[in-house]
């Protein structure tokens, strides 16, 4: 029976690339969103 | 709050990693490729609560008109995409050493792709109208027609003749899973969950800051 490591690495290394790129998102998006939030002016 | 169930899903994730690496023993037929099933099988239950989510906050959304029903619906379609993509690539990686082939027009495979598509384009039809309640009340019935395709995912290794072996986890006898495989799938399960309710939280906090800004 063969190992398949290589299939087994590649199927958590893409899980993990793409959980932690939707985590970046994530963040980025909440940033800029607080970002604007502040600088907005607000109604007197 | 959302920051501890942040560091509770990384927690669960390295003791996932370590019950299915190092724990659950080498699958005696399919050797060290069953591992896979420790990524596949949580992220299709993790979609399976995800599109469950829309269905509900779809309902709740056209009974009440409540907003937060609507971020809830919107927040858990676009994790369920991601999760139900990662489903699909996992479960390919998996077939070819295991099955000989990378694809191949399954029923339990097609569903799952018809399931894909539909929650893409739920989050099309959100993209692209602009008008916040036109926008909930329309996604809010292909949030509810696209449930039907749940169902069919699931129990179509049951109604059709399918290269896809039945259910395990969830089917009607108890389990013939080794219990320390079945103990690194349950962990693992926890931990997708886990992961989930925190990108869940994140999402809809940030559906909330759009709406204000």
């Amino acid at each position: 029976m063969p190992s398949n490591w290589g299939y087994v690495f590649a199927a958590y290394g893409i899980a993990a690339a793409a959980l932690l790129t939707y985590w970046r998102h994530l963040a980025r998006r909440t940033r800029a969103l607080a970002a604007r939030r502040a600088a907005k002016p607000r109604a007197a | 709050m959302t920051r501890a169930l942040g560091w509770l899903a990384v927690l669960g994730l390295v003791v996932g990693l370590a019950a299915g690496f190092g724990y659950a023993p080498r699958e005696a037929v399919q050797g060290n490729v069953q591992r896979i099933m420790y990524l596949h099988v949580p992220a299709v239950l993790t979609a399976y609560l995800a599109f469950g989510l829309v269905l509900t906050g779809s309902i709740g959304f056209l009974a009440t008109r409540r907003p937060g029903w609507d971020r809830l619906a919107a927040a858990a379609g676009e994790i369920g995409v991601l999760f139900t993509g990662l489903t699909i690539v996992s479960g390919s990686i998996w077939g070819k050493p295991t099955w000989g082939t990378w694809w191949t027009w399954d029923a339990r495979l097609t569903s799952t792709a018809v399931l894909f598509c539909v929650y893409v384009g739920y989050l099309l039809l959100r993209s692209l109208i602009e008008d916040p309640d036109a926008r909930a009340r329309y996604a809010a019935v292909v949030g509810i027609l696209g449930a039907v395709n749940i169902p069919i995912v699931h129990f179509s290794v049951k109604w059709w003749r399918a290269l896809h072996q039945p259910s395990t986890i969830l089917g009607p006898s108890p389990s013939p899973i080794d219990p320390a495989i079945g103990l690194a799938l349950f962990v693992n399960w926890v931990a997708f969950t886990l992961l989930f309710a925190y990108f869940l939280a994140r999402r809809m906090e940030i559906a909330r800051l759009e709406e204000q800004t």
